[in-house]
């Protein structure tokens, strides 16, 4: 049922709104400042709804908490809240068509898709949630900004990210002689050694999302880049990427099956629960998913650094997740506040995630973080904040890039390339499509 | 067939051809039911029985549990989805109703000018992509102020059920022979009445289909349901399914499909209730 | 099921309406004709209505947009003429998806009406268990599309594909790792293939439903004389029973290609599009360009490039239809 939007009911709260409205900015913002400061919920709140829409968290247990922490935020401050769950690859939809409504959630998550850009225009402004938030917690990580910085302004609040290690098969690598998969290199020889003793590796060469991830990541930690540092060129012609297109057939021809064309997001889950695995990259939802379903296997599981180009350069691509908050919002103070207290409190979600997510703060990735520094097999994640990027690495996250990695143009050139297309040609057919795709948002 | 011995009684020639029939039948049984025949099982399956590859799939390999319906009822707003479900369809069937047979007879029996041109177009309307109209229709719910209820879909969905159950009533009118409605007429029955009282008892097979048929369709649908429904106790069964059993990169399979079985073989059972009703309904439609 | 058509004949009263109308001093619509058309036109109104309103108006909005270069953020957006449509012919995923939509419907179609005929053959008969029998069968129409996809999804799983299991157990196939172990959603061909078989699976119960209506109707005295008069069971089928069902089949065909090539959720729960582009399909590029990219206005173009070529060839269908009745 539509929120009904009680008036006003004290005429000082009117007017104190419309005074922050007018005098603008600045003025909003250090008043919010204090707001955080001093803890207190503002009257005008009282009595208000805030609509949240966020994804369906893997962990069924975080989502559980996520309502109820919401809940008691609304409480202690007489807002009504309702939280909604969809999954994150279906936001974009819900988006658009509460874009062409005019009216929706108030916040709304965007979890790898960032549409900021997109919508900037019709987005809450949140440079002084943004900017408040970095100075009490030591800043945000270099990787923070890119997703939802438009000219100049900041348009989302960085909530998390999720990380996609290495997660490797101990008992199979130490039976064989083999190194840990520290570099791509030793990851490629292990495949190779075990896949004919019945345990392969598998990267999804297909249109999901940890495809677009995981080539990235293989990609950057090769030396290649995908744009420049302005996102204006696509920058994927490169020796580097010709010798990560080389390596990745390598790795396919002698550490793969073919079944790698069909996967989703969801099979390297599977391919490490059934324990055909020798090692995966990918996020720890597939460790967990292991711990649940096949604990000998869950026991002899890994989880190991991203893995060094030949250069010794290690890039992890990761999935972002960013709060976005619409113009139209009825309730843009609760929103801003909301906010900031979800952020104040990222260290319980980081726990309730079993340390899934990853906070995007300077202060909450000082060792030892939560459930990731307790747990021995886990530590090394606490090692990932400084080598995190997100797509269009080292440019920016544009709305180009963001319909490349849509259409799977990267995750296409590896299968061509896979699939036995030479690597000249597949880059050429690479480059195409990203100029193409470039070209069209620019005549816009 | 061979001609050397007549077979001697007639119940063995029964018997023959109820063989054949069931040999004949069997492909289709299998290809029709065993999916469903598996999703049964795996509806009942323990979560680790599903991920060993030397696991039977039709058979269960870790004692059958109950453990998926109750996640689908205590951690799901299940019990929500399938009322909506059942409350949306009959809204839809009943707005489906009440236009679609009047439209239908109009056109079929009223010799409207430009009836023939639109009924054309109202069945051009399924060219339209849904992924183009939800966008506008979304507009439209949140001017109605029925954002993120399941009226919203209750609006929605006639847009697809009204066209075909149109064509549908308009192909049964037909076949209702004039000379009843005359002599409705002559008997003093204005134009309304003779419908009512005439031809809608007669037409009632075909009433019958429509309204299982929009019944069906409404639960075809998931685009519109993602887009102007989001709270879990407002969504639909096909909405809510994928929305949240599917979790980040995690399936729960069993859940999905014991939430697949539980509404889906109800309705099956309801639908053969009238499915002969439903033949009868395209049949009259038939010239007589 | 017959169509549109003049009806069996008109009233007899219109026939005797005054002819001179001018003396009439009833006002127009206390006339016959007059009361038959407001009639029907009331009648006719609510679906009219909201059909117009709740489609014809997004439709146009829609056209719209495929005109100009919109995009989900923007209030403003500029005509750019039949820029769109230009630019999607030049994608090579375009022209990928306009084949495999066609060859989708095509192979599609072939699939149900064989075994939709087939089926409904077998239900004319009478047989016990007849009524179990067709409650079974008509199971895979009425679940519900996302969830029966989704079981789908796993049912053609690269590890743990409950059809390769079979297969193998069989004796037809290697096992997991060989190479005669198929990867349905990983192999281009096998992927669409795959695709259409869901479709297939989901919808020939439909098919073989209304054929059935369709032979059940033609009365059995012609039947009976055309058997009388030495027709083959084939001929029998061919000049008698075709002509009679064929509006039946007609609107059924009909009916299931604008289902089948707009529809978007077996390919976006099987395949997003994938293997490269091996199952992309006019609908899902659509909602990838236009809904998830944001550019409204070539997901739009993309979305209205078959209604050029379906509409000229439904609309001669449907008259067609009209002419025979």
């Amino acid at each position: 049922m539509s929120d009904l939007q009680p008036a006003p009911t004290v005429q000082g709260s009117v007017s104190r709104r419309r005074f922050l409205k007018v005098t603008g900015g600045a003025v909003a913002g250090s008043s919010l400042l204090t707001m955080l400061d001093a803890r207190q919920a503002p009257a005008q709140l009282r009595g208000t709804t805030l609509r949240i829409l966020t994804w369906s968290h893997f962990i069924p247990a975080y989502d559980v908490w996520f309502d109820k922490f919401s809940a008691e935020w609304g409480e202690k401050n007489g807002v009504k809240v309702r939280v909604d769950h969809i999954p994150h690859l279906e936001i974009p939809a819900r988006m658009a068509a509460e874009f062409a409504a005019g009216a929706g959630h108030d916040i709304i998550l965007n979890n790898s898709t960032i549409l900021a850009r997109l919508y900037y225009k019709t987005l809450l402004d949140l440079t002084d949630v943004y900017d408040g938030l970095g100075k009490k917690y030591g800043g945000w990580i270099p990787a923070a900004k890119s997703p939802i910085e438009v000219e100049g302004r900041i348009y989302g609040i960085p909530m998390y990210y999720i990380l996609l290690p290495m997660l490797w098969r101990k008992d199979l690598f130490e039976a064989n002689g083999l190194k840990p998969p520290d570099t791509w290199e030793l990851a490629r020889v292990a495949a190779r050694t075990l896949k004919p003793k019945g345990s392969p590796t598998g990267m999804a060469f297909s249109h999901c999302n940890d495809a677009n991830l995981n080539w990235r990541s293989l990609m950057f930690s090769f030396g290649a880049t995908e744009t420049d540092a302005s996102g204006d060129h696509p920058t994927i012609d490169s020796k580097e990427m010709r010798e990560a297109l080389r390596f990745a057939k390598a790795l396919f021809d002698e550490g793969m099956t073919p079944e790698v064309f069909s996967w989703d997001d969801a099979s390297d889950n599977r391919f490490l629960a059934s324990g055909i695995a020798s090692w995966i990259h990918d996020a720890i939802s597939a460790y967990r998913t292991t711990e649940s379903t096949n604990p000998p296997v869950f026991k002899n599981t890994f989880v190991g650094m991203e893995p060094a180009g030949p250069g010794g350069k290690r890039v992890s691509v990761s999935a972002p997740i960013v709060f976005l908050a619409w113009k139209f919002g009825k309730n843009p103070q609760a929103t801003k506040e909301y906010l900031a207290h979800l952020v104040d409190n990222d260290k319980e979600g980081m726990i309730q995630s079993t340390g899934y997510n990853m906070p995007f703060l300077n202060d909450s990735a000082k060792k030892p973080m939560p459930i990731i520094g307790a747990d021995p097999k886990l530590q090394v994640l606490q090692d990932f904040p400084k080598i995190v990027a997100f797509f269009g690495y080292p440019g920016p996250y544009t709305p180009q890039i963001q319909e490349v990695a849509l259409q799977f143009v990267l995750p296409d050139i590896f299968t061509r390339v896979a699939r036995g297309t030479s690597v000249d040609d597949a880059v050429k057919w690479g480059v195409g499509e990203y100029r193409r795709i470039f070209a069209k948002h620019k005549r816009a | 067939m061979t001609t050397a011995a007549v077979p001697r009684t007639h119940r063995q020639k029964e018997i023959r051809r109820h063989l054949l029939l069931y040999a004949g039948m069997t492909p289709f049984l299998f290809i029709a039911v065993f999916p469903i025949y598996w999703m049964l099982i795996t509806a009942f399956k323990q979560e680790p029985d599903l991920y060993r590859m030397g696991n039977i799939p039709f058979w269960f390999n870790l004692p059958p549990t109950l453990k998926n319906f109750e996640t689908l009822f205590y951690q799901t707003n299940y019990g929500y989805w399938i009322v909506n479900t059942l409350t949306i369809s009959a809204w839809v069937a009943l707005i489906t109703l009440v236009t679609a047979v009047p439209a239908g007879y109009a056109l079929a029996r009223l010799k409207l000018p430009g009836a023939e041109n639109i009924g054309i177009a109202i069945f051009m309307t399924y060219l339209v992509p849904g992924i183009i109209l939800f966008l506008p229709l979304s507009r439209v719910v949140a001017s109605l102020g029925l954002q993120d209820s399941w009226w919203a879909l209750v609006v929605v969905y006639p847009t697809f059920t009204i066209p075909f159950c149109t064509w549908l009533m308009m192909g049964f009118f037909k076949t209702v022979p004039m000379e009843m409605e005359e002599a409705a007429r002559v008997d003093g029955c204005g134009q309304l009445s003779a419908l009512v009282r005439v031809v809608l008892p007669v037409s009632l097979p075909g009433v019958l289909t429509s309204v299982i048929f929009a019944f069906t369709l409404s639960m075809q649908d998931f685009l519109y349901g993602l887009a102007f429904v989001a709270p879990g106790d407002q969504k639909p069964v096909p909405v809510g399914v994928p929305t949240e059993l599917i979790r980040g990169d995690v399936f729960f399979w069993g859940s999905i499909m014991a939430a697949a079985l539980l509404v889906g073989l109800p309705v099956a059972i309801l639908y053969n209730f009238f499915l002969d009703k439903f033949i009868q309904g395209i049949t009259g439609g038939v010239g007589k | 099921m017959t169509v549109l058509g003049d009806g069996a004949g008109s009233t007899t009263r219109a026939a005797t309406q005054p002819a001179a109308r001018g003396r009439s001093t009833r006002a127009w619509w206390h006339t016959n004709t007059g009361r038959r058309l407001t009639f029907g036109y009331l009648l006719l109104a609510p679906a009219a209505l909201y059909v117009l309103l709740l489609v014809g108006i997004p439709f146009l909005f829609s056209l719209y947009l495929a005109l100009s270069d919109a995009s989900v953020g923007d209030q403003v957006s500029r005509f750019v003429g039949l820029g769109n449509f230009r630019a999607a012919w030049e994608m090579d995923t375009f022209r990928d998806a306009l084949r495999n939509s066609i060859v989708f419907l095509v192979v599609a179609a072939i699939f149900k009406s064989v075994l939709g005929t087939s089926l409904a053959f077998l239900l004319l008969q009478n047989f016990k268990g007849k009524k179990l029998v067709r409650a079974l069968v008509v199971i895979p129409f009425t679940l519900p599309i996302t969830v029966s996809v989704l079981s789908w999804k796993w049912m053609y799983d690269s590890q743990f594909s409950v059809i390769n299991w079979f297969l193998h157990k069989a004796g037809l196939i290697g096992g997991y790792g060989s190479e005669s172990w198929p990867i349905w959603l990983g192999q281009p061909h096998l992927a669409l293939l795959a695709c259409i078989g869901v479709n297939v699976w989901r919808s020939f119960p439909f098919s073989a439903i209304v054929l059935l209506a369709g032979f059940t109707s033609v009365p059995t005295e012609v039947l009976d004389a055309a058997r009388v008069d030495g027709c083959s069971f084939f001929q029998r089928f061919r000049h008698i029973v075709t002509p009679m069902i064929f509006p039946i089949l007609i609107i059924g065909f009909l009916f299931d290609t604008v289902f089948t090539l707009s529809d978007l959720s077996v390919v976006y729960v099987l395949t997003q599009g994938g293997p490269g582009s091996a199952t992309m399909i006019l609908p899902m590029l659509a909602y990838q360009i236009g809904i998830q990219a944001g550019s409204l206005g070539r997901g739009s173009a993309i979305a209205l490039m078959l209604v050029p070529l379906l509409f000229p060839a439904l609309f001669l269908m449907l008259r067609n239809l009209k002419r025979r009745d």
